[in-house]
């Protein structure tokens, strides 16, 4: 059995307004050392994704599904044991990393403090010096432990809080928008960093992204989601070279690369649904070059094309891109 | 830190030299003199009033007479009450400061606390019975009439029930026997109070140095209290000054509580509000994330922060939690700085008004400065500013 | 847009505005509604209101001057039925007499006037004293943006209270010159402080570098951009700060260092003259004081409602998504 599995997982946030469907029948695996990517607009259900496997919800959240950890069903675990699955099995590095330190604390206190909590026989000086460590594998002088988050810049606070998710030595960290707040420089370098550590410790990450860019660099593997369903997942390249869901392929081709030939941006019309309400049939439809009736009605599925390389579409493009193109264009 | 708390000195001694130039030009406007006062009686001559003002220095150009007051200000001669004539404002003053110091400290400590405490469960089980009574009964303390409410508690209490005196500083009927002066024993419960107070902050200081097992520092700590308590419990029942401590204190119960109460409520709702508010933030997602028990993250994250706004209106709204204890003391006829103003007032004793108004406005500056600087040891982004 | 919208003649810029702050006002009322709390301040505040409008009418059509005048009036009705002052609640005295005979009700109504005028008065006085040198402060900056604040330094710490009563040893203090001395204190103190705050994130917005761009003058800028998008916030202070006056009159009340001829503080403080309010007196006359007493924190915790109702359109952080 695959490290995690997310099995038909479905959430709704009840407000005052309705129910929001913001996760929709997702499923997906991640393997030990596996890179996974998970690229959508924002708005589409990606951050909800991951708040879901750590079970940190609010309290308006309904989930249904199972999410498998170590063969372990997380939503059945009591809360008492899903706190110590917390960090200790699978960490997370959040979006806007800036904020997820407690401006009161010393950075060093409170990496201490998550090291300490999973395991309490650690003494006081050896965590100190294991956050050293951490400071050095993430390109940062152990001078800086006690700092406190003010007196950081964007980029070491960004790697502080890196440093932060790997103190427990988790099994998986879901990266959530990791260097979304920081100049692209910054962000190559801290990329490139943890992408090393991943594969020196032999971790899994899940990096959830909006930029198409940052996930193509560090993803084995990419899951397309578009307004909380999972349209495409497949290995990196194969999603590159030849996308099936016509969003997907809109998406990879408002990705400027950096290597290669230069590409016209494909846009696509329209605004992402309104989660309240969500359109019957494919969820795309409205804004799909290619939609029909067929598309209104009935819900496409997740299918595989390749092996691994599945999609949720009627329509699947399978040489159409330059049409798309055309079209669009 | 050292900057800040240098530049925090400099401020307070300008607002103190403000506020004292406030008060003088206030004074100084009042339409005539001082020898107004006995125009109507026909026994003083004319003469006699000029030598009068002469004394006074009335007769001295505004700002001589106000190089004068700051001058004597700073020496503390204030001047003599004509209610307790022959007795200098100061003394009075010197003897009365401490006792609202006193009332007010330990009020605003247990409030403060009790609405730290309660606002934060209050906000971390937000919409159930306990937020809308806490809710309720946080806006009634709040805005309640407290004079009415002070003498309704001591009727229950004192009247009706007869648990608590009526009122007072001290019972005259068990004074009587004893020939002690109510200041001494007075100033003797600060001595040991403080004493106690310091022993068991350096007993905290040292227990953190000795990096003890959580077991064994929590047995050290409680060592300490049970010893400052046996101590403390000893002095009480054994001595004379003991006993009239006792009696000090058992007068101090219902006004401490009525402060406690109507000033409980306001904090209570705002740290509910400021946790709710800090809740929402990124860093206590963080601290729940990384395995945290739901207690640490309430207590260590969310509610830290929380206290940061908490302090900070405490600090804006002191001078009325000052103006709550001169109701309070009035209630209570407790003989503090607030009944002494009333008092002064109502006897058109205007030196001892003046003092008392100048030395309470300072007791606000000070206590102001206090916070400050613990809001600075509570939030490090302010100690660099 | 169709031909003939385009034609339409435009929209004076004043009936623009009165019509967006129409919409705006119908959207916050929205908003306001949500807050259970804001419409039960609301409630009390209204039925504080009627009950003030109907003193005089009462007084010109029903009520006999010599016997209802809150100040000066007698029953003699209740000494020839062989009762005492002060009588208990009746028919003919909603809530009794007090001890020189005069009718309470009667003066519970005539002082909620009072109570309204001065607390909305000392309020608009801090209101508009905050929200100007808010503005000028946060728009010049530099010395005077220091002296405005020192000087709030300085305000917050005069309590209020103990102050008004010092100067009651120096003049006179009448109900006007309470309102004044209490409206200035407030406003040069803390609503300073907390409005500049705001100015200087409106000061930021790109709206005021346009219209200074385009050649307004300072005095423009800050009358018809900063304080304009001040008010919101000034609004609820006042709300806060009309509170906070009246709590202030009735203690100041209480103490007697005000000349007020009838109000809800001076009610309680005969009762507490008279001996009504402590020991077993108590039990007496309740209704000497407990009205009193009871209106002064309704109408004290309705106006804060009002502002904490208000509070949850007015700092957009706090509403419910």
């Amino acid at each position: 059995m695959a490290l995690l599995e997310v099995r038909h997982l479905t959430l709704h946030y009840r407000t005052k307004r309705g129910e929001v469907n913001a996760v929709d029948n997702v499923s997906f695996t991640l393997e030990r050392g596996e890179a996974l990517g998970i690229v959508g607009e924002s708005g589409c259900g990606k951050t909800t994704l991951a708040l879901a496997i750590m079970r940190l919800l609010p309290e308006n959240a309904y989930l249904e599904g199972q999410i498998f950890f170590k063969e372990r069903d997380l939503l059945a675990l009591p809360e008492e044991e899903m706190r110590r699955v917390r960090w200790k099995g699978i960490s997370m590095i959040f979006q806007a990393a800036m904020n997820s330190l407690d401006p009161v604390y010393r950075v060093g206190e409170q990496i201490v403090e998550a090291m300490r909590t999973h395991e309490p026989t650690i003494s006081p000086e050896a965590a100190r010096e294991r956050v050293a460590e951490l400071f050095q594998l993430v390109g940062m002088s152990p001078d800086l432990i006690d700092r406190y988050p003010h007196e950081m810049s964007g980029g070491m606070r960004q790697r502080a809080v890196i440093a932060m998710a790997l103190a427990s030595n988790p099994d998986v960290i879901i990266a959530d928008e990791p260097t979304t707040a920081l100049d692209v420089i910054v962000q190559d370098r801290i990329l490139a960093q943890l992408d090393e550590i991943r594969k020196r410790l032999d971790m899994s990450v899940i990096y959830i992204s909006h930029d198409v860019g940052v996930i193509a660099e560090v993803s084995d593997r990419v899951g397309v989601m578009y307004a909380g369903k999972l349209v495409e997942i497949g290995p990196t390249a194969a999603i590159f070279k030849s996308p099936h869901h016509p969003y997907t392929a809109a998406l990879m081709s408002a990705f400027p690369r950096l290597h290669g030939e230069k590409q016209e941006l494909l846009i696509v019309p329209g605004e992402p649904p309104n989660l309240l309400s969500p359109p019957p049939g494919c969820r795309f439809h409205p804004r799909c070059p290619y939609a029909t009736e067929l598309c209104q009605k009935q819900e496409p599925l997740l299918e595989p094309f390749e092996s691994t390389h599945l999609a949720a579409c009627w329509h699947p493009l399978l040489q159409k891109r330059e049409t798309l193109r055309a079209r669009a264009g | 830190m050292k900057r800040y708390v240098l530049k925090r000195i400099v401020q307070i001694i300008f607002t103190m030299y403000i506020f004292a130039t406030i008060v003088f030009f206030i004074v100084a406007l009042k339409p005539g003199d001082i020898s107004q006062v006995y125009i109507e009686n026909q026994r003083i001559p004319p003469e006699a009033r000029e030598a009068l003002k002469q004394r006074l220095g009335l007769d001295q150009p505004l700002h001589i007479q106000y190089g004068n007051f700051l001058r004597n200000l700073i020496i503390g001669n204030l001047g003599i009450s004509h209610s307790n004539y022959p007795r200098p404002v100061w003394d009075i003053i010197r003897e009365r400061l401490p006792r609202t110091a006193t009332l007010f400290l330990a009020a605003t400590l247990i409030y403060f606390a009790m609405a730290y405490y309660l606002g934060k469960l209050i906000a971390w089980r937000r919409g159930g019975w306990l937020d809308y009574s806490a809710t309720i009964t946080g806006v009634t303390l709040w805005t309640i009439y407290s004079p009415w409410f002070g003498l309704l508690l001591i009727w229950i209490f004192g009247f009706k029930l007869g648990w608590l005196p009526l009122g007072k500083f001290l019972d005259p009927l068990l004074w009587r026997k004893y020939e002690v002066g109510a200041n001494e024993v007075f100033h003797q419960m600060l001595l040991v109070g403080g004493g106690a107070v310091v022993f068991l902050l350096g007993v905290f200081l040292v227990g953190r140095r000795l990096r003890l097992p959580p077991r064994a520092r929590l047995a050290f700590h409680l060592g300490a209290v049970a010893l400052v308590l046996g101590g403390l419990g000893y002095l009480l029942t054994n001595t004379l000054y003991g006993l009239l401590a006792r009696d000090i204190l058992w007068h101090m119960v219902l006004p401490v509580v009525t402060l406690t109460l109507i000033g409980f409520g306001g904090y209570m709702l705002l740290m509910r509000d400021s946790m709710l508010e800090v809740v929402k933030e990124d860093f206590v997602l963080a601290a729940k994330a990384k395995g945290l028990p739901d207690k640490v993250v309430r207590d260590k994250h969310a509610a830290r922060n929380a206290l940061l706004p908490l302090v900070t209106s405490f600090a804006l709204a002191l001078a009325f939690v000052v103006d709550g204890g001169v109701i309070i003391e009035r209630v209570f006829s407790w003989p503090g700085m607030g009944l002494t103003l009333l008092e002064a007032v109502d006897q058109k004793d205007l030196p001892l008004a003046i003092g008392t108004f100048v030395f309470t406005g300072l007791f606000a500056v000070l206590a102001h400065f206090l916070v400050d600087l613990l809001y600075a040891y509570l939030d490090p982004r302010i100690r660099y500013d | 847009m169709t031909e003939a919208a385009s034609l339409r003649p435009l929209e004076s810029p004043w009936h623009a505005r009165l019509r967006l702050w129409r919409r705006s006002l119908a959207a916050n009322w929205e908003l306001f509604k949500e807050s259970k709390i804001g419409l039960i301040g609301l409630f009390i505040i209204a039925f504080f209101g009627l009950l003030s409008i109907s003193h005089p009418i009462l007084m010109a059509t029903v009520w006999d001057r010599q016997v209802y005048d809150p100040v000066h009036g007698f029953d003699w009705e209740v000494i020839k039925a062989g009762g005492q002052n002060p009588a208990p609640p009746s028919l003919r005295h909603l809530l009794g007499t007090d001890p020189w005979g005069r009718d309470v009700f009667s003066q519970l109504a005539y002082s909620a006037r009072t109570e309204f005028f001065l607390g909305v008065m000392a309020a608009l006085i801090t209101v508009i004293i905050g929200t100007f040198v808010a503005a000028i402060s946060a728009y010049y900056g530099g010395f005077v943006d220091t002296f405005f604040m020192r000087t709030a330094d300085v305000m917050i710490m005069f309590p209020p209270i103990a102050f008004l009563i010092l100067l009651s040893a120096i003049f006179p203090l009448s109900l006007w010159s309470f309102v004044l001395v209490l409206g200035v204190l407030y406003g040069f103190g803390t609503i300073t402080i907390v409005l500049k705050s705001q100015a200087l994130s409106i000061q930021v917005k790109p709206f005021i570098e346009a219209a200074k761009v385009s050649g307004g003058s300072s005095l423009h800028v800050i009358f018809s951009h900063i304080i304009p998008n001040l008010l919101p916030l000034s609004f609820l202070y006042m709300m806060f700060n009309v509170t906070n006056a009246i709590f202030s009159e009735a203690v100041l009340s209480f103490f007697g260092v005000i000349n007020v001829n009838m109000s809800w503080g001076l009610m309680v403080q005969m009762a507490y003259e008279a001996g009504y309010l402590t020991g077993a007196g108590i039990t007496q006359a309740w209704w000497l004081f407990f009205p009193a007493s009871l209106s002064i924190t309704a109408l004290c915790a309705a106006f804060y409602f009002v502002g904490r109702g208000l509070d949850e359109i007015v700092n957009p952080r706090l509403r419910k998504i």
